[in-house]
């Protein structure tokens, strides 16, 4: 089994808050001569089975040996960016039926996972996209997903949650409300991103988690989309049947 | 009625396939090092709340467990298989060994009420107990209608149509909500959990509560005196012919 840890101390309020980023998404358990596309692509399947057919991933599906192993036995911590997360099948789904939203725009995916999104906005004609997720091993995995789907991206594993961002057009996030605490760091970086750049639009996908209905930013959205989740989805997340794409628009809600 | 908000209660107990030791002192059998899993009724009433909600009748689920620490876990295999949260009841060392069913129905009904559930579903039984008394002492608290072990739930205008097995047959009655309902063991076939969402379960919430948050004293009327293996089965023998056997059956005095 390979266990690697890394431990650093957090000092300046940016490095805590980066350390809560990271105990939110996980650390990497993997050693350091790890082999990030040998692993890749002896554990996953490329697959176009999901909402979103025109865009090929690399998946860990019910034909992959570790579709079926327990959390311990994962050689990575958190291989976030091997599922397709229902909420960002629905944003990545609302992107490319409505690529106008993105067209000659610069997009920043954050919490990108596999990527989708992202490509799906480089494909709809994004002028610029970063993909930007903190996990080395999905940095790696949207590399090869762009490259599947033959698109330019850009590719950062910095933190960039609470920094004040003001180059982008459009910002996606897709299924980032997963865990309560983290709902409530994003929701604040919201509020800072409108400071920062009020023309920015902001994108949300959300497939009903309990930490984003009841989470008070949820007001200040307004729903856009919404879509019946697939059946394969369906399986992958128990309970869930649906999923909203949601724009963050705090003017109007207070009109 | 779309908008249910199940409590489901979820026990840890000791896994079925494992051979159960007595303790020497006749105090209780052993535990320690010992593999558990989620009661196995206790799975049913989480799958049945599961496919309700996949049905969209309900909204939300919660997992409850009372126990250890380790209780956790079972909560942790509760909200892979679909709960949207939970919450543990603290209760170790001596309080946990005295802890019965009316303690437990004693917090799930206060639960209830301050979770503002509209079902209670429960596994009709424990399979360490045996005790079979959890669901309808919760209902009576409640005040509540109960459908006890339940091999169907259907919806039926604004009821619930539970199919219930009795000695002799089924009984179908349907209960006005809130309700309590104890899950048979052929109301469902419970899923597995596979590592998607497993990985996705990890970021939920689990609120921690003590009971004396819910008023209740653990202390017990009951005492248990002391347990005992079942008697060992006495040596069979073998015969060679029907006639022998006759013959032996004769001997001993049985025909």
């Amino acid at each position: 089994m390979l266990k690697y840890k890394m431990y650093f101390k957090p000092k300046t309020l940016y490095q805590r808050l980066n350390s809560l980023f990271r105990s939110c998404h996980g650390e990497s358990r993997e050693k350091p001569s790890f082999d990030r596309i040998r692993f890749i692509q002896e554990n996953t399947e490329i697959s176009t089975n999901h909402m979103t057919p025109e865009i090929k991933l690399h998946l860990i599906t019910p034909r992959c040996a570790l579709w079926d192993s327990t959390a311990d036995q994962c050689p990575v911590s958190d291989p976030f960016w091997a599922f397709y997360w229902p909420g960002g099948q629905v944003l990545t789904r609302y992107i490319l039926d409505h690529g106008i939203v993105v067209k000659d725009k610069s997009v920043l995916d954050v919490g990108s996972g596999c990527g989708a999104s992202a490509i799906a906005a480089a494909m709809t004609g994004a002028r610029r996209v970063l993909a930007n997720d903190i996990d080395p091993v999905a940095a790696t995995a949207v590399k090869m997903n762009a490259k599947l789907n033959s698109v330019n991206l850009e590719i950062s594993t910095d933190n960039l949650i609470g920094q004040r961002l003001h180059q982008w057009d459009v910002i996606f996030l897709g299924d980032m409300f997963y865990d309560e605490e983290f709902a409530s760091t994003i929701s604040d970086w919201l509020k800072t991103l409108r400071q920062s750049n009020s023309s920015c639009q902001i994108l949300i996908g959300d497939p009903g988690r309990f930490s984003f209905e009841e989470h008070p930013a949820k007001s200040l959205l307004h729903k856009v989309a919404e879509y019946e989740l697939d059946e394969v989805c369906r399986r992958e997340n128990n309970g869930l049947t649906l999923g909203g794409v949601w724009s963050y628009d705090p003017s109007r809600t207070t009109k | 009625m779309a908008n249910l908000r199940i409590l489901v209660g979820v026990k840890r107990v000791i896994d079925y396939a494992v051979k159960i030791r007595v303790k020497p002192d006749n105090s209780g059998v052993v535990t320690d090092g010992v593999k558990h899993s989620m009661n196995p009724f206790c799975e049913i009433a989480m799958e049945e709340a599961v496919r309700l909600k996949e049905k969209k009748l309900a909204k939300e689920i919660i997992a409850v467990s009372c126990g250890p620490t380790q209780a956790q876990e079972t909560i942790r295999t509760a909200l892979a298989m679909g709960a949207d949260r939970g919450i543990h009841v603290e209760v170790s060392g001596k309080d946990y060994e005295n802890m019965t069913p009316l303690h437990v129905s004693k917090i799930l009904a206060k639960l209830a009420q301050e979770q503002e559930a509209n079902l209670v579903i429960l596994g009709k039984q424990s399979i360490d107990g045996d005790n079979n008394q959890t669901g309808q002492m919760t209902a009576a608290l409640l005040d509540w209608p109960q459908a006890t072990f339940a091999s169907e739930v259907t919806k039926e205008n604004e009821h619930l149509k539970v199919v219930r097995e009795i000695d002799g047959g089924l009984e179908t009655v349907t209960v006005t909500l809130p309700a309590v309902i104890t899950a048979d063991l052929r109301l469902n076939e419970p899923r597995y959990a596979t590592l998607p969402n497993i990985m996705k379960a990890k970021k939920k919430k689990i609120a921690k509560h003590k009971a004396s948050d819910f008023g209740v004293d653990l202390g017990s009327s009951v005492e248990v005196v002391s347990v005992e293996d079942p008697p060992v089965r006495q040596a069979g023998q073998k015969v060679e012919s029907t006639e022998e056997l006759v013959a032996k059956l004769k001997e001993s005095g049985v025909i």
